[in-house]
């Protein structure tokens, strides 16, 4: 066996030696390299498990909202040279027993021509058949799941006119095209159009799924054709269409539907992951600064016995080869677990199979690289630096704390009056070595600054559900469908034992016509009594509506993402069905998650529609003063919905404004969890990196303690010293943090709201973030000067004198 | 021209180089013989108070199979001398000749170099790498200097622990013995790669005096062996030891002693 070189002996015998050093090197390479294979492995699972599945059941590129009709309707659409696909589908909103919670959930029942055969959009069979028969129907797994049901189980369904219906589960299938039950708390069923009949609705459909024939991924292509498709086949035939869009939240066509919300988190993640990195490169460099700090004296030695500074710089690059191999054994399982982790939250939510859990090669070809260069070539400028210093320095001078020149900090120390002598010294100990400081600091700032955004973008977020709670200040809401008689509406909510108000909202499609002769994509048109309390909108330019505006409108910021030629002041001109009539718009309300939205004063909307005295959605209110208590809520959406049911007016569920946010709050708090891990994950490395620090500088200073000692220091006197010293540096990273947590927190918070809510930011600076991590990098100082404050109150006079 | 010339002390010099030879004919073979000239050597140091002379135009000669001793009281420069002549310094003029090579016009790696294959150095405190047993303390000199195959490193390194009486110890680590033998292990150290002359500053001063006698006994049997041994010294005792003594005050050579 060839034997190994002593270099070699002594790199693998100083890595054994010093296990928790050794430990924290492998420890900053393998947290990075872990954050790169988590993040990255993540991005490709999900890109490759969600967007393939939802690539293969041939995505529609376009739904088109059409009053009812039948199946020859799309046979005409699929016969245009622009259209590959064209399926009808037809949606019921319904209601299903939950036995479980013995509550009843909210369900869309979607009709198709043929189960067998779905083209368009295609869900896949997980259990039983698709072969449904009129009393049956096919559940969408998470619904399934959600329900407690399988196979050949019963499901009761109460349709909008308040009968039941047993229906016997047939089938449970994979639909990666709806937003799922996890998501929204909304199942879906699927069901033949005989079934939907004898329920009691029209053999009608009311959708179109379009797969357009050429160019399919080309946005403006895609509704160029959908406008074809309405002008040239489904309006001439005398239909009514409601809205040409492309499926998904502001998604392209054939992209995921909540792909931007994906790609904006995954982007998030990926910028934590090149935090993580460079941390970890910093700390590297500053362990390896330790380490060749502590090694000086050996670096003489092996110098004055006949080494080279190419021989050793090898050796210390070999030194950081092992740890790094070792932690990269330790970053690929870390990584994979991590990513499986994300991924699975990430399947949950969106609905897809995960098909392989193992790292993509690509992803650990990346791990690999980087955990083997990147702390290699990190390392070499300390190790060149530690390698450049001379034989009779490294052997006579180490150990040395050096004197550096007078400086403004350090006159500004002397200056300072009423500070004990040991406190004085570990200030000016703090500025010694103003490179070491400044890396300590941009580590600890990084994760301050994370670690506060990330409450910022709490605060952020939770300002901006409050600025979108405004658009729904009832307490409950109750659609009612078809509409109905304003004051009976109103009447019967009056009637329900608590409600103090209740006002009937009106709504309808529409769009504005432009000057020369286009129209803008569908928009709400909602008409609200002009002293509405169950709304409080934000106003970003002019005013609100008020008594006798007939005709003034008020716009949402939404229209004007796509009318942007649109302020206050201008005319328009709204086509509501065949009825068009000109308005001056009069204010701008922020958005709120309704899509591009005009309101209007309900008289007026009643005119423009002709639905003379008809209201669409009743909302209500325990008090005028204020919204009511969670229970409050519930008990009068019980009520409510009992009153509604028993008056023929509606047998929907209806909304509570507590149930609106708890869903939201839900998802925010999501990213928000992993947002605060990788927050911990930094202000670890940060304190590891100011323990390193510590450490290092205990180590240069040991005469200095040894004197200290001499002339009668106490082991407290020591120990408050270095103390002192940690405190003081996690200070001023949290000052600094603070600072730069402005800007990164703005940041963060917009790339976030903007990801999850396709809204503009409302910054709001979190300073409850702000002293929690006050205290934190507080007890970070404290607890990363421990370990060396121990080290130097250990050290003897005499230790001191053998180390000169 | 002439060779030598006597001066104020009566002692014949080459150039500027002594060797503490009365006899014309002695001083030539002795420059003929030297291994070693340190020649008009000159160093300071920078303080807080400005340059502080350590050495002022210091010359001599040393040759081959010589033990000489550097004795002067502390601040006399002793010890800077015994790192410009060991190259882990560098002087500010004059120069030092090894065996026909001005080993501070070398760089530092190329002094390293030097004296993997030339010089081995002894130091005050042992010096011994804390992570390596005694055998590799020693074989880590050989495995840099790469002056021996690497498959006669621990056979040779056994050897030279066998010859400063050791052996028995190899396998521990440093901590584990006491400073007498660390000191012999570190001579062991010195002798690993065979070069010509050792190089020991103060080696006794951290010892009992039974240590030291030990250890000089060491040094005087390889000056014995043909190894030039230089050693640095304030004490008298360890000085009666070489063959001849160079006195320093205050960073000038002031007299020569025979022995």
């Amino acid at each position: 066996m060839t034997e190994l070189r002593t270099r070699w002996i002594k790199i693998l015998k100083d890595i054994w030696q010093n296990k928790s050093r050794s430990a924290l090197v492998i420890l900053s390479i393998a947290v990075g390299i872990a954050a790169v294979g988590m993040i990255n492995a993540a991005k490709l699972i999900v890109e490759r498990d969600l967007y393939r599945a939802y690539q293969a059941g041939s995505p529609a590129s376009l739904e088109i909202y059409v009053s009812p009709f039948d199946k020859e309707l799309a046979g005409a659409v699929e016969s245009m040279r622009e259209v590959e696909k064209a399926e009808p589908r037809r949606a019921v909103d319904a209601l299903i027993y939950r036995r479980s919670k013995e509550k009843w959930e909210d369900i869309t029942l979607v009709a198709v021509p043929n189960l067998n055969a779905v083209e368009v959009s295609k869900f896949v069979l997980v259990k039983g058949s698709t072969n449904a028969t009129t009393r049956s129907i096919l559940l969408e797994r998470q619904s399934a799941e959600a329900m407690g049901v399988g196979v050949g189980d019963k499901v009761v369904i109460r349709m909008p006119d308040d009968r039941q219906y047993t229906l016997q589960v047939a089938g449970i299938v994979h639909d990666v095209y709806i937003q799922p039950f996890n998501l929204m708390n909304e199942a879906t069923g699927y069901v033949r159009m005989e079934t939907l009949q004898w329920m009691g609705e029209v053999p009608y459909y009311n959708k179109l799924n379009l797969v357009v024939a050429q160019k399919p991924y080309d946005r403006a292509h895609v509704l160029e054709v959908g406008h074809t498709v309405r002008d040239r086949v489904i309006e001439p035939a005398g239909f009514q269409v409601f809205r040409v869009q492309i499926p998904g939240v502001g998604s392209d066509p054939g992209q995921h539907w909540a792909h931007n919300q994906i790609q904006g988190f995954l982007l998030i993640l990926q910028i934590m992951g090149v935090m993580a990195i460079l941390l970890s490169a910093g700390l590297i460099v500053n362990t390896i600064s330790a380490v060749l700090m502590q090694q000086i004296r050996q670096i003489g030695i092996l110098r004055a016995v006949g080494g080279v500074r190419v021989q050793l710089i090898l050796m210390y690059l070999v030194y950081v080869l092992i740890l790094s191999v070792v932690a990269l054994l330790l970053a690929l399982p870390l990584g994979w677990l991590g990513a499986w982790g994300i991924s699975s939250l990430a399947a949950r939510f969106l609905n897809f199979d995960i098909t392989e859990m193992l790292l993509p090669s690509r992803v650990i070809l990346w791990q690999v690289a980087l955990g083997l260069f990147m702390p290699a070539l990190v390392a070499l400028y300390p190790i060149l630096e530690g390698t450049r210093i001379s034989v009779y320095n490294a052997v006579y001078q180490s150990g040395i704390g050096t004197e550096h020149k007078e400086d403004g900090v350090r006159r500004l120390l002397m200056k300072l009056k009423g500070v004990s002598p040991p406190v004085l010294l570990s200030l000016r100990n703090t500025f010694r070595r103003k490179s070491r400081l400044v890396f300590t600091l941009v580590t600890l700032t990084l994760a301050g600054a994370m670690f506060i955004s990330v409450f910022s973008t709490r605060a952020s977020l939770t300002q901006q559900i409050q600025d979108i709670g405004r658009y729904f200040t009832f307490d409950v809401a109750l659609s009612v469908p078809g509409g109905t008689g304003k004051l009976t509406a109103v009447r019967e909510a009056l009637r329900v034992p608590g409600v103090e108000v209740a006002e009937g909202w009106a709504n309808a499609n529409g769009v504005i016509l432009h000057d020369d002769g286009g129209e803008s994509k569908a928009i709400e048109v909602v008409g609200i009594p002009y002293d509405a309390i169950t709304i409080d909108p934000v106003l970003l330019a002019g005013r609100w509506l008020q008594k006798g505006d007939a005709q003034y409108i008020v716009v949402n910021d939404d229209l004007l993402e796509s009318e942007s030629g649109l302020s206050v002041g201008s005319h328009v001109r709204l086509k509501v069905g065949d009825v068009e009539r000109w308005y001056t718009v009069v204010g701008i309300a922020s958005k709120h998650l309704s899509g591009p939205r005009v309101y209007m004063s309900i008289q007026e909307f009643w005119r423009l529609t002709g639905r003379h005295n008809q209201v669409d959605v009743i909302r209500v209110r325990a008090s005028a003063a204020r919204n009511s208590d969670v229970i409050t809520q519930n008990a009068i959406a019980a009520a409510l919905e009992e009153r509604y049911k028993n008056a023929g007016l509606s047998s929907l569920k209806s909304t509570t404004r507590n149930a609106i946010f708890a869903d939201f709050t839900q998802v925010f708090d999501i990213i928000l969890i992993v947002l605060v891990i990788m927050a911990v994950v930094l202000s670890i490395v940060g304190g590891l990196g100011l323990s390193g620090v510590m450490g290092l500088n205990v180590l240069e200073r040991t005469r200095e303690i040894g004197v200290l000692r001499a002339i009668g220091a106490s082991n407290a006197s020591i120990f408050k010293l270095v103390i002192v010293e940690g405190v003081t540096v996690a200070l001023m990273s949290w000052a600094s943090g603070a600072v730069l947590s402005v800007p990164s927190g703005l940041a963060l918070a917009a790339a976030v709201i903007h990801a999850v809510l396709r809204a503009d930011l409302n910054f709001r600076y979190s300073y409850v973030g702000l002293a929690i991590w006050l205290a934190i990098v507080v007890l970070i100082g404290i607890f990363s000067s421990l370990a060396p404050a121990r080290s130097a109150a250990r050290l003897t006079v005499r230790e001191v004198l053998e180390y000169e | 021209m002439k060779l030598a010339s006597l001066n104020a002390d009566g002692v014949y010099i080459i150039g500027r180089l002594e060797f503490g030879e009365r006899n014309c004919g002695l001083c030539i073979i002795n420059w003929l013989m030297c291994i070693l000239e340190v020649q008009d050597v000159e160093k300071s140091y920078k303080t807080a108070a400005g340059f502080t002379p350590a050495l002022a135009g210091v010359s001599f000669g040393v040759k081959q199979g010589e033990f000489v001793a550097i004795y002067g009281k502390s601040g006399a420069g002793k010890s800077t001398l015994i790192n410009l002549i060991s190259g882990i310094d560098c002087p500010d003029s004059g120069q030092i000749i090894f065996n026909g090579v001005s080993i501070n016009r070398l760089s530092e790696d190329e002094r390293s170099r030097w004296r993997g294959k030339n010089l081995g150095v002894v130091f005050q405190f042992f010096q011994l790498l804390p992570t390596l047993n005694l055998i590799e303390n020693i074989t880590i000199a050989m495995d840099l200097s790469d002056a021996l195959p690497l498959s006669e490193h621990r056979g040779r390194a056994y050897q030279l622990l066998e010859q400063v009486g050791i052996a028995d110890h190899a396998l521990k680590p440093p901590s584990k013995i006491s400073g007498g033998q660390q000191q012999r292990v570190a001579i062991a150290r010195a002798l690993a790669n065979d070069p010509p002359m050792i190089a020991a500053d103060e080696p006794t001063g951290n010892l009992d005096s039974k240590t030291r006698d030990g250890i000089m006994e060491i040094f005087s049997s390889l000056a014995k062996s043909g190894k030039t041994i230089l050693v640095v010294t304030h004490d008298k005792e360890i000085a009666s030891w070489a063959d001849r003594v160079v006195y320093l005050k205050d960073g000038r050579i002031t007299e020569f002693q025979e022995e």
